[in-house]
């Protein structure tokens, strides 16, 4: 008999590869033990593709369930799960569904399929309580530029070449039109949400290119460079201050680079 | 108070789920307790917030399903100070989890799998078992699995081995009644048996479920614990005997897939409760005569 350490790692295999072949030799149960473990690699395969489904309607309704269901099983066997919460599966699943022969004529379908992502986990999020004005001042003007900020933990970014904003409102109305073109234009999204619902909105690209510097954690200042590179008309004093009165920000994490060291 | 007032006095509890979760935080559940799997709401804040707010007018208790015990590549220990922050904000008044592994080297199966029952994984399961003890900073409670196959290099009877683990750690024991029944059906054994030899002064909580009749590979009959269907006739049979066992205990009612609405879910928990009055009404009627 193996040890136990063992005879895990080649359950393990198993369970990811679907590949039984040489796992049964210590088991016992039905006429073919084999066949009884056979019942273990399904549920691996089969509850993973169903939870990466459950996770991914939008995309199940773009791309057809047999489809999706085959790039999912495909996932599960190459990527297991690296964590028991199974709400955290499939962060990479969009870059994988893009690559899969299925989705071949779908150009937009990876970034839809974040921007699905970024919706479910914004729906999950909590807000916090936002920065205000005075609190922000409190850190000192002089300070202002090298102050990193924290946004709201249901506040996410996609860009994408296609205006997949709007097709995921037309997945949402729950109407299939007779007739939908999706539209080819650089598309910056802003997905806003807390406690099951959210929000969609369009950026322009400085705009995007300020808030998506914050998200990143870097400074203010870097966020207005980042801005400011593509559009010298920007002002990021407004962007900030767009940001503050939108509630954008939370109140938890704030600091300056000095601070932060 | 006697055993039998105590199982008037604790009404069977049902399995809280996602979709369930709005309706009973509104306060609108007659359940009398509920249990959470906590990898259901680690990762997910407003679920979370949600169930937090069902603790202040429901008992609850945490049944996880991604510890891992019997893993023999160490438990992951950020899963574990996860839940210890979950225990810690919402004190329940059980934390369990299953006789079984599912992670392997970081890897998460998915699934609750087999170990053999040998001295290799007593070590093993028993080092794990107390350091899940150590970070929860309590008892942990220890269920019996649903099984499809068995090890032939099993030293130990499953039910030696959980006595042997509740003795070595001081772990209680969940006896699941629904694996209880499938495993022996599956593998050909004595489910009341099976009941009869677990510790009766270790079980702590008893758990009931619907299975699934199918056909394996080789197209033989096998049970398997989908957690889909009503609990089975012959299982509530199994069920009063074990009650007569081990006494009244905290029993939950599990459904998970195919979900029904609560009102079906809390008609289980009558039924449950129905069978514990009638068998301690018979204890106590054999006790009176």
């Amino acid at each position: 008999m193996p040890a136990l350490v063992d005879l895990q790692g080649t359950f393990a295999r198993a369970m990811t590869s679907g590949d039984a072949a040489g796992v049964g030799a210590h088991l016992r149960g039905g006429r073919d033990p084999g066949q009884r473990l056979a019942i273990h690699l399904r549920h691996y395969a089969t509850t993973l593709a169903a939870a990466l489904c459950d996770k991914f309607p939008a995309s199940v309704w773009l791309i057809g369930a047999d489809a999706m269901r085959e790039a999912a099983l495909a996932y599960a066997r190459l990527h297991p799960p690296r964590q028991p919460c199974i709400a955290e599966y499939g962060r990479e699943f969009p870059q994988f569904l893009a690559g899969h022969p299925r989705t071949d004529r779908l150009p937009y379908v990876r970034s839809f399929a974040e921007l699905e992502w970024a919706v479910a986990q914004a729906s999950i999020a909590l807000e916090a309580p936002p920065l205000s004005w005075t609190a922000l001042a409190a850190c000192g003007a002089e300070h202002l530029v090298e102050s990193r900020l924290a946004l709201q933990p249901g506040v996410h970014y996609v860009r994408a070449d296609w205006r997949i904003d709007e097709l995921m409102e037309t997945y949402l109305s729950g109407v299939t039109p007779e007739r939908f073109v999706l539209v080819d234009a650089d598309t910056r999204i802003e997905v806003r949400g807390a406690r099951g619902t959210f929000k969609l909105t369009q950026l322009d690209a400085a705009t995007f290119a300020f808030r998506t510097t914050v998200a990143a954690g870097r400074t203010v200042g870097d966020a207005a460079d980042a801005a400011l590179t593509l559009d010298s008309g920007f002002d990021p004093g407004a962007a900030l201050r767009a940001l503050v009165d939108a509630e954008l920000v939370a109140a938890t994490a704030t600091g300056t680079q000095e601070s932060q060291r | 108070m006697s055993r039998e007032q105590a199982a008037y006095a604790l009404p069977a509890g049902v399995g809280l789920r996602l979709p369930h979760l709005a309706e009973v935080a509104a306060g609108a559940s007659s359940a009398a307790w509920l249990e959470a799997h906590p990898e259901n709401f680690l990762a997910n804040p407003h679920a979370r917030e949600l169930l937090l707010r069902v603790r202040h007018h429901h008992p609850v208790a945490l049944h996880t399903v991604g510890v891992s015990v019997g893993t023999a590549t160490g438990l992951d220990r950020a899963h574990l100070a996860r839940l210890r922050t979950l225990v810690d904000e919402l004190d329940p008044f059980l934390v369990s989890g299953h006789l079984a592994w599912s992670t392997y080297d970081g890897v998460y199966l998915n699934d609750l799998l087999p170990i053999p029952y040998d001295d290799d994984a007593m070590r093993v399961v028993a080092t794990n078992v107390h350091e899940v003890q150590d970070v929860l900073r309590r008892c942990y409670v220890v269920e019996n699995p649903a099984s499809y196959v068995a090890f032939s290099t099993s030293t130990r009877a499953e039910t030696d081995f959980l006595a042997e683990l509740a003795s070595r750690t001081g772990c209680k024991l969940l006896c699941d009644v629904s694996n209880a029944y499938l495993s022996a059906a599956n593998l050909g054994y004595d489910a009341y048996e099976y009941i009869n030899g677990l510790p009766a002064d270790a079980v702590a909580e008893l758990h009931l479920g619907g299975f699934t009749r199918e056909a394996d590979d080789e197209g033989a009959p096998v049970l398997i614990d989908t957690h889909a269907a009503a609990i089975a006739e012959p299982v509530w049979e199994l069920y009063a005997h074990a009650l007569r066992r081990f006494g009244p205990q905290p029993t939950l009612i599990e459904w998970d897939n195919a979900l029904p609405n609560f009102a079906q879910l809390l008609s289980e928990a009558e039924h449950a409760d129905r069978v514990a009055h009638a068998t301690f009404g018979e204890t106590a009627r054999a006790r009176a005569g």
